[in-house]
């Protein structure tokens, strides 16, 4: 039987954005990431080009 | 990961699922826990800038709202008496005995968004990463910069943020080599106590800084390839820098500004003209420092046609974005091939698509991209995997 889920490797800022659109879609996402909170390296940042907002 | 087969639109994936040690659905994220754990470890997190306690998490904000037990510091874990996290846990969500588990996956398509890493500067010597304390990477300078950062956005030199932490040890120290009747030991502890408050005190906020462009890219010895968003991402940072602290001076050192995309270049313009910042095109050669470890900078001015140095407060370098270590594993394990700098290998008429149907890709796994870049990708690389569910993989065979 095939499937209708997806899986992400890696929950950074793409990884996240991707399994959002996803599930807005209707499908089951599986989102993998190896530390205990998603965000990876956008998490670490303060502000963002080239409006200063804020990451988090 | 560890297992990975099958064909687009049937792909079998077994995940290992790491263990928290606490119960994710009884954890409400009061804190208390890590308020009572008695184990401080250096901040992954924040570089090490500052501490964390061994039940954690990486920030005030972070998705899954839970807190974590790291067992390689965590006291129970290391065979010691403790269990205090699990006497001041209302919620009764401690659980040491939780184990590891395997989770088995039927996906109809995969997305790789694996990221990158930070180049490592300590393999170029003549920069000082890693020896000289007030040279850093420009991810601890946002950490620095960060209102939920280790100095709560203080811009401090990590020479004073280490110098604090040593002053508070120190008195200990004087007292048991007082006990010890240890006089060379103490004359020497005595010492380092009266340079320590001298020079926090004479330099707490770095506010004469440098950035240093393409390091690790656009270099033969390492990443032949620009990494795209280091040059707006040095501006950005020296902007904030100011905005915090209006004396700050910012010097960029390149070898090209490269601000392409929407509204960036007006943003470099803005970084001079409101800001402050100088731009001064040339490669840096060496950074050394001085006694008070201010980092000297000696380059060569390009438009000028001199060879300078300048003193510093504090030096940023713009580290290159490197592929993660790890990923000739999974790449191996997915079947998918990378390019010549371990990147994930894709065409260019289909930017998304790996060598493998049904696996996609987006993000800074495939190449250095900046963030407005990164989300676009990925919803592109979402839709790519819609299609496949739901035309079952028969839209890829076409």
């Amino acid at each position: 039987m095939a499937s209708n889920e997806v899986l992400i490797i890696g929950g950074g800022i793409a990884g996240m954005q991707a399994a959002l659109d996803l599930g807005d879609m209707g499908i089951k996402v599986h989102l993998v990431e190896k530390n205990p909170s998603i965000g990876g390296k956008m998490a670490q940042l303060d502000k963002t080009f080239p409006t200063n907002d804020c990451t988090i | 990961m560890t297992e990975f087969s099958g064909l687009v639109g049937d792909f079998r994936a077994k995940v290992h699922r790491r263990a928290r040690y606490v119960d994710q659905s009884k954890c409400t994220a009061c804190g208390a826990c890590a308020e009572k754990c008695p184990t401080r470890v250096p901040n992954e997190f924040n570089f090490g800038l500052d501490e964390r306690k061994a039940i954690y998490k990486d920030y005030a904000q972070g998705i899954p709202s839970v807190y974590t037990i790291d067992p390689n510091h965590c006291r129970v874990f290391q065979g010691k008496k403790c269990g205090v996290c699990a006497k001041v846990c209302q919620a009764k969500a401690i659980d040491y005995e939780q184990k590891d588990y395997d989770v088995d996956l039927n996906v109809a398509a995969v997305i790789v968004a694996t990221g990158y890493e930070l180049f490592d500067a300590t393999q170029i010597p003549e920069y000082g990463y890693g020896k000289l304390p007030n040279v850093i990477s420009s991810l601890e300078m946002e950490r620095l910069l960060s209102a939920g950062g280790p100095t709560s956005g203080h811009l401090k030199r990590p020479s004073t943020i280490r110098g604090e932490a040593r002053l508070k040890e120190l008195p200990k120290l004087i007292a048991k080599a007082e006990k010890d009747e240890n006089q060379d030991g103490l004359a020497q502890l005595k010492q380092e106590q009266e340079w320590l408050e001298d020079h926090v005190h004479r330099f707490h906020l770095a506010k004469k800084l440098g950035f240093i462009q393409c390091v690790g890219s656009r270099d033969f010895r390492f990443h032949k390839y620009c990494s795209s968003y280091c040059c707006m991402h040095s501006i950005k940072e020296a902007i904030i820098a100011r905005e915090h602290e209006p004396e700050t001076e910012s010097y960029i050192f390149y070898m090209d500004l490269r601000t392409v995309g929407k509204g960036f270049e007006e943003y470099k313009v803005r970084g001079a003209e409101v800001s402050g910042l100088r731009y001064i095109r040339g490669r840096v050669a060496e950074i050394t420092q001085d006694k008070d470890l201010n980092p000297v900078v000696r380059y060569e001015d390009t438009e000028r046609r001199t060879v300078q140095s300048l003193t510093l407060d504090m030096v940023i370098l713009a580290n290159a974005c490197s592929a993660p270590r790890n990923i000739p594993q999974v790449a191996r394990l997915l079947g998918v091939a990378l390019d010549e700098n371990n990147f994930v290998k894709t065409h260019p008429n289909r930017p998304l698509d790996t060598s493998v149907p049904g696996i996609f890709t987006c993000g800074c796994a495939q190449g250095p991209l900046d963030i407005p870049e990164s989300v676009a990708q990925a919803s592109s690389a979402a839709a790519r995997a819609a299609e496949v569910v739901m035309t079952g993989g028969r839209a890829l065979a076409v």
